[in-house]
C-alpha cells in the first residue's frame, strides 16, 4: 500500500504529520514532500505520529533524517510518536533512537513540546 | 511453534517497486500464518525487515533500463529455517557487501549493513549477467 500522509494542527501552531502505511523506499518521498509544506511555512514544530505506519525501511529511516535536518534548518523541532515494534527495532539497530527519542502517543509528545 | 514447518513455498516474479515490495510482505504474512505465528514474532519480524532492505535495493537497482527479466523471488522453509532468493539484471553490487553503519546524519547507505545484522546468513553472488541475494534466518 502506497503511504498516505494526513496533517492537522493542533495547540500552539504544532503540526501533526501521520503517514499510513510502508514508509520504504515506495513510501517515503510521500513523507519528504508534507514535511516539505509544513517547513515552508515558518519555524515548525512538527509530530510525526507513526501509529498508522506498519514498516519502515533505511529509506523510509532516511526520510526522518532529511526532516530532522529541514526542520532544525528552520530553527524548528521533530518529535517521533507511537512507533509500532518493527519501527523501534530499526531505529535502535541504527542507533538512531539517540538521535529521535521517541514517545509512546502522539499526547505524549504535545506534552511540553 | 504450532505448525508444521515442512513444505511452505512461495515464488513470484514481479517488475514494479511497490508491487513487488507488496507481494515480499504478503509472503511474510503467508509465513507467519502458515507457522501459527503472531505479528509481533521477532525472528519473522526481524527477517521482514532485512528482506524488505535487500528486496527494496533489488527492486530499485537490479532493473536496469531495457531490462525485460523481472526479478525472480522464492522464500522456502527447511525445518525451523527461513531462507529468501531474490535474483536481479543490476550490475554487480561487490564494493556494497561490506558497508558499515553510517553516521547518524547520512540519509542513505544502511541498508545492507541493517539486512547483514538482522539474518544469520546475507549471501550474494554474482552469477553471469545476474545478482543472486539469499537471506537466512533460524526462526
Amino acid at each position: 500500500m502506497a503511504l498516505e500522509v494526513e496533517m492537522r494542527q493542533v495547540e500552539n501552531g504544532i503540526t501533526v504529520v501521520a503517514p499510513t502505511g510502508r514508509l520504504d523506499v515506495a513510501g517515503a518521498p510521500a513523507l519528504k514532500e508534507a514535511i516539505s509544506e509544513v517547513v515552508k511555512t515558518g519555524p515548525p514544530r512538527i509530530v510525526i505520529d507513526m501509529g498508522g505506519v506498519s514498516f519502515v525501511d533505511s529509506t523510509g529511516l532516511g526520510s526522518v533524517i532529511s526532516a530532522l535536518k529541514q526542520i532544525r534548518g528552520s530553527q524548528g523541532e521533530l518529535r517521533l510518536a507511537a512507533p509500532n515494534q518493527q519501527a523501534r527495532v530499526v531505529l535502535e539497530l541504527t542507533t538512531l533512537d539517540r538521535v529521535f527519542p521517541y514517545y509512546a502517543t502522539v499526547e505524549e509528545a504535545l506534552t511540553g513540546f | 511453534m504450532g505448525a508444521d514447518h515442512r513444505g511452505f513455498e512461495f515464488r513470484a516474479s514481479f517488475s514494479e517497486l511497490d508491487e513487488g515490495l507488496g507481494i515480499l510482505h504478503q509472503s511474510v504474512d503467508r509465513l507467519r500464518r502458515a507457522l501459527g505465528r503472531g505479528q509481533d514474532d521477532r525472528p519473522l519480524m526481524l527477517f521482514e525487515t532485512a528482506l524488505g532492505e535487500i528486496g527494496g535495493n533489488v527492486l530499485t537497482h537490479g532493473r536496469p533500463p531495457g531490462t525485460e527479466r523481472p526479478i525472480e523471488y522464492s522464500l522456502l522453509l527447511d525445518g525451523g529455517t527461513v531462507v529468501a532468493s531474490l535474483t536481479d539484471s543490476g550490475s554487480p553490487v561487490h564494493e556494497h557487501l561490506a558497508r558499515e553503519m553510517p553516521a547518524h546524519d547520512v540519509e542513505a547507505g544502511r541498508g545492507i549493513a541493517m539486512a547483514r545484522a538482522l539474518v544469520d546468513e546475507l549471501g550474494y553472488e554474482r552469477d553471469g549477467d545476474v545478482n543472486r541475494w539469499r537471506l537466512v534466518k533460524r526462526l
